[in-house]
């Protein structure tokens, strides 16, 4: 019988720091093998520890399109083991179980009007969606950005954001940015309200509870209905496969059922979101 | 109760002879499932032990990996264990945890090679009788429940055997008892569908998250965590890892929705961050949850929990409260 809590060994084969605390690391099995059959979905996410350290569940940044060949997680510095995370160099290992969850269902953007709500780190899983739109390998009609983020220190893949204006409209808005800051500022909710969205518009948004809760709002405001609103939840967990309770809401699991959800799902569902 | 020269004597002294066996054995006054020694050890009572049989089959911290280099597969060999005297509620437990473990490759292995002996004492009167709230008392019990030999108590005479399994069929034949009843596990569900009383309590705690009850029970829980140790259904579990230097290693280990770190992320966000929402979950996840996913009952009535707990929050009454919904 498979391990289901058995993780493999990953080398980092590059590292670079995404902002003053996210790293952003590209892995490859040790396991040659095990990386060519590697697939997942965008919104998916894989556990990834060490011995001693214990594991914590992050989600996948880089396109499907490149399973084969590795896997991008970016990291935030929250705690102990996202701290040694982040210290992680090219050619050191970790050990990662995974895929896990759902992920996004990208089919259901094709021909629609797709808006992408990020806040702060959890604009990470967005990033998958974004280059797979880019490229092509999603037919959407067209593609909204919004990405609301604390400062300019905080900001996450910076140097795509060239390539992402070019095609799709980006707008990025901080909350406490430095004098030198020229675009906009506030919450994304200002974002939000300010932009033009159109009521058939899907939106997948990816941020912290109190996000969801103002910026749903907004979007309800905007006449967007609850079925063309997903959203990515974290939650604390383990084993990944829905057994250990820890990511339960009500008839969910965050890491089986989820981590996406469709809004009309948790509506009704208390202190889901 | 077993008499020299009589069946069940034989078969108590060859389950001892061949098995490390665990039982509701009283000591110092408590009834409690434990280690038995000898068989007149054995409580033959029928009453359920203060605590639970989940310790031989889900120990409450078990070593899932050598971490030293790596992370390598604790493969543990164990003596073949006998769960010697589990009554029809707690062999419905186990059946929920055959369900909820059958891909976890350490229950499994651990689960082979446990002897699971049933006991009803005046079976089948006394199950009629129990204060069973959470489902209804089935005729075909037996056929729904994991067990390898079952034997059911009368108030006079021999007691009745069935057998479960092969491993059962051939303990009880080589002890000469010829007379048992050979039961089909006919799946944890009956043919007829879910428990139709666990189905309408899942109807209306699903929709009791305003419910008056609730509020009152933030007042009065402790969030101690005793009724999840004491629950036969309680599997929440975490992983931790140790790094002592002698034993380096990562474990499962019991957890408790009641505890402070259940739901806790990194950053320090909370979602389950008061009594009302850990005790909601608590039911939730036993009369709602449990009963989606496996269409069967994550509560099996035991009262384990009433009697534990130290402020008398008493499961079947708020069960009777939710029933009371419109």
């Amino acid at each position: 019988m498979n391990n289901i809590y058995q993780p493999q060994k990953a080398r980092v084969i590059s590292a670079s720091r995404e902002s003053i605390d996210t790293v952003l690391l590209r892995f490859q099995f040790a396991d040659k093998t095990l990386q060519k059959k590697f697939a997942y979905l965008s919104g998916q996410f894989m556990q990834i520890g060490f011995p001693g350290w214990g594991e914590c569940p992050i989600s996948i940044c880089s396109s499907p399109s490149d399973s084969q060949k590795y896997f991008e997680l970016a990291i935030r510095d929250v705690g102990q083991l996202t701290h040694k995370i982040n210290e992680l160099k090219s050619g050191d290992e970790a050990w990662v179980r995974g895929p896990f969850g759902n992920g996004f269902d990208t089919d259901l953007y094709a021909g629609k009007e797709l808006i992408l709500i990020g806040g702060g780190c959890g604009f990470v899983p967005l990033r998958p969606i974004i280059m797979d739109a880019l490229a092509g390998r999603i037919k959407t009609k067209s593609l909204k950005i919004f990405y609301g983020c604390f400062n300019e220190d905080t900001l996450l893949f910076k140097k795509q954001y060239p390539e992402w204006n070019r095609g799709a409209e980006l707008g990025i808005i901080l909350e406490k940015p430095t004098a030198n800051w020229r675009g906009e500022k506030g919450l994304i909710t200002a974002l939000i309200q300010k932009r033009r969205i159109s009521p058939a518009a899907t939106v997948v948004m990816v941020g912290p509870p109190v996000m969801y809760r103002f910026a749903i709002k907004e979007l309800e405001a905007k006449k967007i209905k609850p079925q063309n609103i997903w959203l990515s939840l974290e939650r604390r967990m383990y084993c990944g496969v829905g057994i250990c309770q820890h990511c339960a809401i009500g008839p969910y699991y965050v890491c089986k059922d989820g981590p996406v959800f469709n809004y009309a799902q948790l509506k009704n569902i208390s202190h889901a979101i | 109760m077993p008499k020299e020269g009589d069946k069940l004597h034989q078969l108590i002294a060859a389950v001892f002879r061949d098995y490390f066996v665990y039982a509701p054995v009283k000591r110092a006054g408590r009834l409690l499932t434990q280690e038995a020694k000898t068989p007149d050890e054995v409580d033959w009572s029928g009453k359920l032990a203060e605590n639970s049989w989940k310790e031989p089959f889900l120990p409450h911290r078990e070593k899932l990996f050598e971490s030293r280099r790596g992370l390598l597969e604790t493969k543990g060999e164990q003596p073949p264990v006998a769960c010697l005297g589990m009554n029809i509620l707690d062999l419905k437990a186990l059946t929920l945890f055959d369900l909820v473990f059958g891909n976890d490759v350490y229950y499994q292995n651990r689960r082979q090679k446990i002897l699971v002996i049933g006991y009803g004492a005046d079976w089948p009167n006394s199950y009629k009788k129990s204060k069973v709230f959470s489902h209804n008392f089935k005729e075909d019990a037996l056929e729904h429940v994991s067990f390898d030999i079952f034997i059911a108590g009368r108030k006079s005479g021999e007691p009745v055997f069935y057998s479960g399994s092969a491993a059962g069929r051939k303990l009880l034949e080589s002890c000469r008892i010829k007379n048992f009843e050979n039961i089909k596990f006919a799946g944890a569900v009956a043919e007829s569908g879910p428990d139709k009383r666990m189905l309408e309590i899942k109807g209306k705690l699903e929709r009791s998250a305003d419910h008056y009850l609730w509020n009152n029970l933030d007042q009065i829980c402790l969030a101690c965590g005793k009724c999840t140790i004491a629950c036969p259904t309680c599997f929440c579990f975490d992983l931790e890892d140790k790094v002592n230097p002698d034993d380096p290693r990562r474990d499962r280990k019991w957890g408790s929705c009641f505890y402070n770190d259940f739901s806790l992320v990194a950053g320090g966000h909370k979602e389950l961050d008061t009594v009302k929402k850990k005790i909601f979950f608590w039911y939730y996840h036993k009369f709602a949850r449990i009963p989606k996913e496996y269409s069967y009952v994550g509560c099996v009535s035991c009262g384990r929990c009433t009697r534990t707990c130290p402020v008398n929050i008493d499961i079947a009454k708020n069960i009777a409260k939710i029933l009371k919904m419109k």
